[in-house]
């Protein structure tokens, strides 16, 4: 049987570990606000009961510590949603920029400024007014004011697409130094966890370095292995090692051909990065693909416009009386590349607008007729200027609608994840406001136990005689 | 189970959208059109071009046909005088030929059609806003000159068969002039300067001459074969207004069309936004009811 002095030793035991638990409650509370703090719970543990005269007796109560309620799965789903979800936010920002660029013209007597379409259709009705009246000069005038509206527009387009570029590209050049120092961190955290705590749940530690891998996967695409000892490895998502338990791998950037690439070692990752997701991946797409597909189409439709009206205006006569040498309306594009950014009008007489055929009076129409009918000629990529401008705004206004549902479905599943885990792990005031009164009340009655055996005590003492000790 | 005790940072987030959408509503709302971005109806952004490209096709067709209108009308009314001025011609040709005049009314007669000539090459020589009318392409120069030196007198063409055609946005195209060689030169005895420049000659000897008779049969030919060509120039202004009333019916409807593909539909658009606010008051009670910290328990726990 058990003695009254073990029966003490017992009850101060239990108040040791109700403290200890009040303890955890009390850091809870204290770090309900803090980013990426985990909640504790106290862990109990009963101790081994003690056989006494072939009975078994309790040993009372020990608190061994505090355990972060985690759930590694939800944690990492998290992680790899979240590289989705800010990939397509800053593609989205990116591509809704570039949308801009491309106004939509609300209707026919609002023009909006910007919009090439209706620059196209003016400068090749243009020409279908000169058919009226070919010797006009009014008319003329017209052929080269629509002419410098639309180059203009098409060059104004194409000069912001390559400054946005060009900022994208400063844009994600500042990404690397800020993933190197969360990458640097994650290797310093991974050192202390495996000394600290290689066998166990390091808490904090490991709070800190869930909210670094968070910060980290919002950056770049990153793939995580867990190694022995509570270590992490963390890789891009297409396998370059960016952490290896206790050492980072830096980023560097270097400029390739004018652009940003970004370097693991000696290795260019620059496309792997590009489809891996987080901002950079965002940024790179945009950058490497949806501006310079736009860019292209800009670039074929300025070419195709460009050359195939000087080459007509130089197959007929002008009011000057040149045949077959009128000169260029547009200035000529050497190659398909570049020519949107190009693209101006080289014309400043519009008397040298070849209206009529080759070696007819300048009364003829016929030259002005060809060139209006470009207008409804498939001369940009098998399609009319007109039907090639519209498939282009209806590609880009899909990506950008494509961006923008994956986007918003990314998102709600990131918050969906983030309550999940936050249902799991975070403080919650009432929970622990209750946990606290539960231990208050077990202190308490620890206490009165306490009390209650202390009068017991003095009552051996007293062998049954009161008052020499209370 | 348990729940996320952070959901009032998720109500902010719905505010967010919900400001996000009204925001959107009443920009929808005050500039009238529906979409303002490419993104907002990609389909319909294209279909916008092409529709905003007819239409302005159309336009643009009305604009020329009104201007082309006058000046076929005015080829029009010059070959009209022309008739008058040859018929004239022709019943003096057919007086002096009835053998009753004598030489100095043959004479008279030979002036009068010289007049008539005179008068025919000014209506040829026709020009509107600057240009000649009758000359082809060459519409900078008087079409028709005509030198007395030699007997018979010679009418030149200084024009050339160029024809000009208008083409309506369906394709079609329509004649725009007629080259004066074709109206006042027609190959043989159709040639209304050749008819008259040798009737004057005939009678200007003052005799009647044999030759004076089938060159009045050649005018009467010339006559009909300078008709045939009014007819030209009058089939073009009917098919002209056919294809102008045609087109500007199209652009009605192609206006119809654009409007409704891209303007807002206001009341629709009204309502969405009233309910996006009351949504948006909503959320912003709950939370400020949620949020406020005398809900936590910890108020409620005895010190």
């Amino acid at each position: 049987m058990g003695t009254i002095n073990s029966a003490f030793a017992l009850i101060a035991q239990a108040l040791d570990a109700e403290q200890s638990g009040l303890n955890v409650v009390a850091n809870n509370v204290a770090n309900a606000n803090t980013p990426g703090y985990t909640r504790e719970t106290p862990d109990w543990q009963a101790s081994s009961s003690i056989e006494v005269n072939g009975q078994f007796l309790g040993d009372g109560v020990q608190e061994t510590g505090a355990t972060s309620v985690r759930d590694r799965v939800l944690e990492e789903r998290l992680v790899q949603q979240q590289q989705l979800a800010t990939a397509s936010g800053s593609r989205l920002t990116a591509l809704d920029t570039l949308q801009a660029l491309f106004p939509p013209d609300s209707g026919a007597g609002a023009s909006t400024a910007g919009d090439i379409g209706s620059d196209i259709t003016k400068f090749f009705a243009s020409f279908a007014s000169l058919e009226a009246n070919p010797t006009d000069n009014a008319l003329r005038q017209q052929v080269l004011s629509t002419a410098a509206t639309l180059a203009g527009d098409v060059s104004n387009a194409a000069a912001s697409a390559n400054q946005q570029q060009a900022a994208l590209d400063q844009e994600a050049s500042g990404v690397s130094s800020q993933v190197n120092a969360l990458t640097s961190s994650i290797a310093q955290l991974n050192q202390q966890i495996q000394s600290t705590s290689p066998n166990a749940d390091a808490g904090t530690l490991e709070d800190q370095r869930q909210q670094d891998l968070s910060q980290l996967s919002q950056l770049v695409g990153i793939n995580q292995v867990t190694t022995e000892n509570n270590g992490l490895s963390v890789t891009t998502t297409s396998g370059q090692l960016l952490v290896s338990e206790g050492s980072s791998f830096p980023m560097t950037t270097g400029s390739v051909g004018g652009v940003t690439h970004f370097f693991l070692g000696n290795t260019d990752v620059t496309a792997q990065l590009t489809s891996g997701g987080g901002e950079l991946g965002g940024y790179l797409t945009a950058r490497d693909q949806d501006i310079p597909s736009a860019l292209a189409s800009l670039d074929q439709l300025a070419y195709s416009v460009s050359t195939q009206v000087n080459m007509l205006n130089n197959a007929g006569t002008d009011m000057a009386g040149d045949n077959g040498n009128a000169g260029n309306i547009f200035s000529q594009p050497a190659q398909v590349a570049g020519s949107a950014a190009a693209m101006s009008v080289v014309m400043t007489n519009p008397n040298h607008i070849a209206a009529a055929g080759l070696g007819k009076g300048t009364g003829d129409n016929s030259n002005a007729l060809a060139l209006a009918n470009l207008g409804n000629q498939s001369i940009v990529s098998g399609q009319s200027p007109t039907d090639y401008y519209s498939s282009f705004v209806t590609g880009l206004g899909s990506t950008v609608s494509n961006v923008q549902t994956e986007n918003t479905a990314q998102n709600a599943s990131v918050t969906q994840l983030q309550s999940q885990s936050d249902a799991l792990s975070g403080v919650n005031l009432n929970d622990e406001a209750s946990s606290m009164s539960t231990l208050e009340r077990s202190y308490q009655a620890a206490s009165q136990v306490f009390t209650m055996l202390n009068t017991v005590m003095a009552s051996v003492l007293n062998l049954g005689e009161q008052a020499t000790v209370s | 189970m348990r729940v996320d005790p952070y959901f009032v940072s998720n109500l902010v987030n719905s505010l967010d959208l919900t400001q996000a959408s009204e925001q959107q509503l009443t920009a929808e709302l005050s500039s009238g059109v529906r979409v303002n971005s490419l993104s907002q109806d990609p389909i319909a952004s294209g279909e916008n071009v092409l529709l905003l490209n007819q239409i302005q096709q159309d336009d643009s067709f009305t604009e020329s046909s009104s201007l082309v209108q006058g000046q076929l009308q005015v080829a029009d009314s010059a070959l009209g005088s022309v008739v008058t001025q040859l018929t004239q011609a022709i019943s003096l040709a057919t007086g002096a030929n009835n053998g009753t005049l004598n030489a100095s009314d043959l004479i008279s007669i030979s002036n009068q059609i010289a007049g008539i000539r005179d008068e025919v090459t000014s209506l040829a020589n026709t020009s509107y806003q600057g240009q000649y009318i009758f000359g082809g392409g060459q519409t900078s120069t008087a079409p028709f000159t005509t030198s007395t030196t030699a007997s018979p007198a010679v009418t030149t063409y200084n024009g050339d068969n160029d024809v000009n055609y208008l083409q309506t946005p369906n394709g079609q195209s329509i004649q725009l002039n007629v080259p004066g060689n074709q109206i006042f030169q027609g190959t043989g005895s159709n040639s209304v300067f050749g008819a008259l420049n040798s009737l004057v000659a005939d009678f200007a000897s003052g005799t009647h001459t044999n030759q004076a008779v089938t060159d009045l049969a050649s005018l009467n030919t010339a006559l009909n074969y300078v008709s045939q060509q009014r007819v030209v120039v009058d089939n073009s202004i009917t098919r002209l207004s056919a294809a102008s009333d045609a087109v500007t019916s199209e652009q009605t409807q192609l206006t119809t069309a654009q409007t409704n593909l891209m303007q807002a539909d206001l009341p629709t658009i009204s309502t969405q936004l009233s309910l996006s606010e009351t949504q948006g008051t909503a959320l912003e009670d709950v939370i400020a009811q949620l949020g406020s910290s005398t809900q936590s328990l910890f108020s409620k726990l005895q010190g």
